[in-house]
């Protein structure tokens, strides 16, 4: 696939707002993995999975006028979309907002020996780079990140007062940028 | 709050995991708006998350690419076309009748619209393409313009305003293998109505008359013009004279030049 191309992040912007199909092909084999990710982890259908990943391009296609970059990074924008469609699909099909391992682990106690389900994703790479991220920290940045949940339902998933949430997320991240160097 | 506090606070973080509220999202956009520190951070929180969620991805079946970009066209097609309603058929003949007077009704509506934006097409064509034909007129110009000037040949020569006009100015292309002139008028004023600028050239001290300065037929401005040729002048001059122009120069110099 195309790797003799390579746009900047500007460039790529400027060529999404030309509407040139190309790019966002090139938009495509970046980032439908990675958004793909997020959804895998809170849809358990794989067709309706598909679904989700289909509607969120192309809502960043054709909304792709509205994206500011003076408001953040463009994949900032396009996981947001992401999310948000993802947990809209699931509340109007009538799910409540969950990940998709969940049988098994209703209890607080779960995630520290189960990572949360996330096993299945942490085969070979990641894993180093990010394995020395605590358990809870992980957790922290996947129930926000990965599964949409707010500050109320983490205090409430994690048992941690509200008014935590916030400098532990800090405390996580910070802790992330160190291990992917961007501190 | 000061960029320190908002900086430490995980408000930042909150913001691009999109866990604000918009009284929130927009401090902190005012915030990164004023301090680059902010804005830096803001970025380093997003590229961390960017590569985080990076490590979890998962490729999706490629058949998805494909259906999105089908998808991507038929939405562009669509826009202009509303979407009929899909009409049930009941067995029993009335309904079938009312069925497909419907349905004629609603082929009609769409007949109709196809029908205004094939006219409404037809004439943004239309537009495009005398847009585009006035636009190689301007082109072709621009470009006959260019080689008088860029020409090895061409000898530039600088008309400096006088008196009756000391902001005005032109430009004389004398070409050395020809003996062709070419005057650039464009910024002489505007001469008042039943007066023309004439061009001359001064051969051995004398005035020669280099021919009218007309404005293009086009636009009505002062362009490149093509002149009368000398054999060779010491220099030129325009004067502003009664339309028609004179055989010697009788009214006021505008602008001269020496070669």
């Amino acid at each position: 696939m195309g790797e003799e191309i390579k746009y900047s992040e500007e460039e790529l912007i400027s060529r999404l707002k030309e509407r040139e199909q190309q790019a966002f092909s090139y938009l495509y084999d970046h980032y439908a993995g990675a958004l793909n990710g997020i959804i895998c982890r809170m849809v358990e259908d794989p067709q309706l999975a598909e679904d989700i990943l289909q509607e969120a391009f192309l809502k960043v296609w054709n909304n792709f006028a509205q994206y500011d970059s003076s408001k953040g990074r463009l994949f900032t924008w396009m996981i947001n979309i992401t999310r948000n469609l993802t947990i809209d699909t699931l509340r109007s099909k009538g799910y409540k907002k969950q990940r998709q391992i969940s049988k098994d682990e209703n209890s607080v106690s779960n995630y520290h020996d189960k990572n949360f389900g996330a096993d299945q994703f942490d085969t070979i790479g990641l894993h180093k780079q990010v394995a020395n991220l605590k358990p809870e920290q992980r957790s922290i940045i996947d129930l926000a990140y990965f599964n949409g949940y707010t500050q109320e339902e983490i205090s409430k998933e994690m048992g941690i007062p509200l008014g935590t949430v916030k400098t532990r997320m800090r405390a996580a991240i910070v802790e992330l940028r160190k291990m992917l160097e961007f501190s | 709050m000061n960029t320190k506090d908002i900086i430490s606070s995980g408000l930042l973080e909150l913001f691009v995991l999109g866990m604000t509220n918009a009284q929130e999202t927009a401090q902190v956009s005012e915030m990164a708006a004023l301090y680059p520190e902010v804005l830096a951070e803001i970025r380093a929180i997003e590229m961390s998350l960017q590569s985080y969620a990076m490590l979890h991805a998962v490729q999706p079946a490629t058949h998805i690419k494909k259906t999105i970009f089908s998808r991507l066209s038929a939405t562009n097609e669509q826009k202009t076309n509303p979407v009929v309603p899909v009409v049930s058929i009941s067995p029993f003949w009335k309904y079938a009748a009312a069925a497909s007077v419907i349905l004629l009704v609603g082929s009609i509506v769409m007949n109709v619209n196809y029908y205004r934006s094939l006219e409404i097409s037809k004439s943004e064509k239309q537009q495009i393409e005398q847009q585009l034909l006035a636009q190689e007129r301007v082109n072709d110009e621009m470009k006959n313009n260019l080689s008088i000037i860029q020409s090895k040949y061409s000898e530039p020569v600088s008309l400096h305003g006088l008196q009756a006009a000391p902001d005005a100015a032109a430009k004389i292309f004398w070409m050395k293998n020809t003996g062709e002139v070419y005057i650039d008028p464009s910024n002489l004023p505007e001469a008042p109505e039943g007066m023309q600028y004439q061009l001359w050239g001064i051969v051995d001290g004398k005035p020669v008359d280099g021919g009218l300065i007309l404005k293009t037929k086009k636009d009505n401005k002062y362009r490149i013009l093509k002149m009368k040729s000398f054999g060779k002048a010491e220099a030129f001059a325009v004067t502003l004279e009664t339309a028609g122009g004179n055989p010697t120069p009788k009214g006021d110099m505008y602008v001269m030049g020496k070669m």
